[in-house]
């Protein structure tokens, strides 16, 4: 039973259950006024419907009022409702790849995870190389990032917390007060948010900024193609990370070697590798190589539930135990995010909003891409970072239409940032787990992170600007 | 001489009938129809007695030291009355309830699962306490809550079943669940759970809760947020070094900080006024009694003071049962803590075996008129009302946590 007792005086509490009701009165008062005023010079019908449903979900979302995924499907509902797009194509905007490349990916990460394969490697990384206090931290924070390249790092998050819980423990730090266990927790918290955004197994936002794009434009972008855009930010902020970690909260513990018996301990209990764990370590490295190579021809989703299947007939995991991997809510959100995407793509809503409303700032494609990935940055701090891709990309994709600008810059310009939240427990959950131990408090992670994103924001950009013309991407 | 004319003030004649008991002869005991067989003897066993100003009280009259009491049962014209001397006052007597004669359909007599305490009917589902067992019970506890470890635990049903039947003859409208010790984590709730849901289901009642201070603060939330009114916790003794002797296993198994933390965070988790303590009057000096009764009704937890009463199976040793003279400060400070800390003091009220701080208005110079509030609470509405209010601020305050 989990159970928060609200101590706020009851007249607080009635007040803020009434400003739900009223909350919703409110957006349906907005919804009314953008749909009835008339329609700008520019704008046709459907697309000023379209963008009133835009900002009803934009409230929503950014509100949090409701799920995520429940506000998505009230724009599925909408789409067809307001005449934008018929029944039969809002729905069948669901079915797109990048729904089920993100349902095989959960599968797969599931699997990975349920079969222990993800904890061995972890726990018998770590107590191989993390003799010293330095070299633990640079264990933890290099392995969760290397391993959320291939799996979603919520789950290597979950996965890596209770051993370094038990670590700081063994340890006896003092939680809140030791600069060491705060090093610890951050590391695993920003290991996770950085190699989350180097391919699209980390977080399923790529593969819906993917979907979102190929959806409204048709273009596609590759496995390979996007971790090279993302590579070299992923890199060098491993690098700022690290030394930040080293750096500004110098260890106040010298000796570890206590912790060797947690690790030991933790490898007797996992006993020898077995069947399961080689079968699916094989099938994961298959389905990468794939991935890489065959993505285009054979199509990622198409590799993604072709392994699942392969998973299931070769028994290596029940249904029920995958069950609890797969995020369901998460993948109802994405289905109605690429339909409101397309629905603005379609209306023409992306394109009056990019040409009436950005044109005034965007003097240059530089600009634009310095101040979308600002805006990305910021709004990932406080927001799902589904539903920042979900806000932004429709009209970054408007504005690279009136800018002759690449599309798939755009999507790269707010899926990598959207990624790259440090700041805040609600940012992301690796962060939120990280400050659920109590040993880093929201405050300790604020400061740290506020550097953090400062330099992630900075790095990016001079990666654009210097890196992606090397690898062809023209600006 | 009656220096505090004791038979006049429901107060003072609820406290010494407490401390002394009562006679009754057999034909008054036969006229007024006591069936002896449901427990007319224990700690709480005594009979019922409704005095003037709707004051209650569970009088010892078949226990030695009632024999040698100044006060006297007597029947006239049918009526019933409290004598002293040449004076008396008319009372009510409270019939052991009708439930009692009936059984569960395991067979087990209700009146073994339930005991009507006033307004109060008072459950421990599991009658055993691991202190006991370690050689640390409480060392005036007379074993009634303990059955040496071979207790037999009633199960949800037959809980309900003697709360339906209580409830039918409208005597349940709070319903009190205990339990002794076991060392959990939990302070006993986990095990109490499964029954505060089920009567919280059933019945539109009220449901106290005594257990022990959990370890861990998120236990008491959960003991809100599963649908217990109140709470207890007691802490039986103020005084740190007597609590250390009297009660053995309460200092080393949960120890005396953590009673108070746990009293204090429950205060801020339940409705003012609910949250309550024992102190038990006559264990320690007044003085510090008064200490813990300032205290508690500092953090906003009610201090209930009961007295104690030596009952035989008891190991405390040399105990001297306290006059009237001892108590009287004890309860008067009582009044004007809970009315200076702005108390609400509605919620304990019609118990007969222990003084309320409703009751202790008796002892301060006040009048002795009830509140608007107090008749209200009283009325059929009244008790409909609490909880229902009750209720709704559970459904306000509590959130199921991750929700978001
Ligand atoms: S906790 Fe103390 S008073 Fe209660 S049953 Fe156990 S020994 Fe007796």
């Amino acid at each position: 039973m989990n159970v928060v007792i609200d101590k706020r005086p009851i007249w607080v509490i009635l007040l803020s259950r009434s400003l739900r009701p009223l909350f919703f009165v409110v957006v349906a008062i907005i919804f009314w006024y953008l749909v009835s005023i008339p329609t700008p010079d520019g704008l046709g019908l459907e697309g000023q419907r379209t963008i009133a449903l835009f900002v009803v979900c934009l409230i929503l979302w950014v509100s949090g009022v409701l799920p995520l995924a429940i506000t998505s499907l009230l724009a599925i509902v909408m789409v067809p409702l307001l005449g934008v797009l018929d029944k039969k194509a809002a729905y069948a905007l669901f079915g797109n790849e990048a729904v089920f490349f993100i349902l095989g990916a959960f599968i797969l990460s599931g699997a990975v995870m349920h079969s222990g394969l993800a904890g061995r490697t972890a726990v018998v990384i770590m107590s191989r190389f993390g003799e010293t206090p330095k070299r633990l931290i640079a264990s933890i924070f290099f392995l969760a990032a290397v391993l959320s390249f291939f799996m979603s790092e919520h789950a290597v998050a979950a996965m890596f917390f209770p051993i370094v819980l038990e670590i700081a423990k063994g340890l006896n730090l003092k939680p809140g007060k030791s600069v060491y266990a705060k090093s610890l927790f951050l590391a695993l918290a920003w290991g996770c948010i950085i190699g989350g955004v180097a391919t699209f197994l980390g977080g399923a936002r790529v593969p819906l900024a993917v979907g979102m794009l190929k959806e409204a434009t048709g273009i596609n972008i590759g496995f390979f193609e996007y971790t090279a855009a993302a590579f070299p930010t992923v890199l060098i902020m491993l690098l700022i990370g690290y030394f930040m970690l080293t750096k500004f909260l110098p260890s106040d513990v010298e000796d570890i070697h206590k912790i060797k018996a947690v690790f030991e301990r933790k490898i007797k209990e996992l006993g020898k590798i077995g069947y399961a764990e080689y079968a699916v370590g094989v099938l994961m490295a298959v389905t990468i190589f794939l991935w890489l190579f065959l993505g285009r021809t054979i199509g990622i989703a198409n590799i993604a539930i072709a392994s699942v299947v392969v998973l299931f007939v070769f028994k290596l995991v029940r249904w029920k135990d995958i069950e609890e991997y797969v995020n369901w809510g998460i993948i109802l959100m994405y289905g109605g995010a690429i339909t409101l995407g397309a629905a603005m793509e379609k209306s023409g809503a992306a394109a009056w909003i990019a040409n009436t409303v950005i044109s005034e700032w965007a003097r240059s494609p530089l600009i634009i891409i310095a101040i979308l990935s600002l805006l990305t940055i910021l709004l990932t701090e406080g927001m799902s970072n589904a539903a920042v891709i979900a806000i932004l990309l429709p009209v970054g994709i408007g504005i690279a239409g009136k800018f002759n600008l690449d599309p798939r810059i755009i999507t790269y310009t707010i899926a990598i940032p959207a990624g790259l939240a440090f700041c805040f427990p609600m940012s992301t959950p690796a962060n939120a787990i990280a400050v659920s131990s109590g040993y880093v408090t929201a405050r300790d992670m604020a400061k740290a992170g506020v550097l953090m994103m400062i330099s992630a924001w900075v790095l990016f950009n001079i990666t654009v600007f210097i890196y992606w013309p090397l690898i062809g991407i023209k600006i | 001489m009656n220096k505090y004319k004791t038979l006049h003030n429901p107060a003072y004649l609820k406290i010494d009938l407490m401390l002394n008991g009562i006679k009754a002869d057999n034909e008054t005991i036969q006229r007024l129809g006591l069936d002896l067989r449901y427990g007319y003897t224990g700690v709480t066993g005594g009979l019922d007695i409704l005095l003037p100003h709707n004051t209650w009280v569970n009088a010892s009259f078949l226990e030695e030291f009632a024999k040698s009491s100044k006060y006297e049962l007597v029947l006239r014209d049918k009526k019933t009355f409290i004598k002293a001397g040449d004076e008396s006052v008319k009372v009510d007597i409270m019939p052991k309830p009708e439930f009692y004669k009936l059984s569960t359909a395991t067979g087990i007599p209700l009146s073994k699962i339930g005991a009507m305490h006033g307004g109060y009917v008072a459950i421990t589902p599991d009658t055993r306490c691991e202190f006991f067992n370690m050689n640390i019970e409480c060392r005036y506890c007379a074993g009634n809550f303990n059955s040496g470890g071979s207790g037999r635990v009633y199960t949800v049903e037959e809980v309900l079943e003697t709360v339906d039947a209580a409830n039918k003859e409208g005597k349940a409208e709070i319903v009190y669940l205990s339990i002794g010790f076991s060392e959990t984590p939990d302070g006993g709730i986990e095990f109490l759970k499964p029954y505060i849901k089920a009567i919280k289901k059933h019945f539109n009642t009220l449901v106290a809760v005594e257990a022990l201070p959990p370890k861990e603060n998120h236990f008491i939330d959960e003991t809100y947020a599963v649908g217990a009114d109140s709470v207890l916790y007691n802490m039986e003794i103020f005084d740190e070094r007597l609590f250390k002797e009297i009660c053995p296993g309460r200092d080393r198994l949960i120890g005396r900080e953590r009673y108070i933390d746990a009293l204090k965070y429950a205060a801020k988790v339940f409705p003012n006024g609910t949250v309550a303590t024992h102190l038990i009057v006559g264990l320690e000096p007044a003085e510090s009694t008064i200490k813990g009764i300032d205290f508690f009704t500092g953090i906003r937890v009610v201090p209930i003071l009961p007295i104690y009463r030596p009952s035989v199976g008891a190991n405390l040793l040399n105990y001297k049962v306290p006059s009237l003279d001892d108590v009287l400060p004890v309860y008067r400070d009582l009044y004007h803590a809970v009315k200076k800390n702005k108390i609400n003091i509605n919620w304990v009220r019609d118990i007969s075996v222990i003084t309320t701080p409703i009751e202790a208005r008796f002892f301060a110079k006040t009048k002795f008129n009830k509140t608007l509030m107090e008749r209200f609470y009283k009325t059929k509405l009244g008790v409909k009302t609490a909880w229902g209010l009750s209720t709704l601020r559970r459904k306000l305050r509590v959130r199921e946590g991750g929700e978001g």
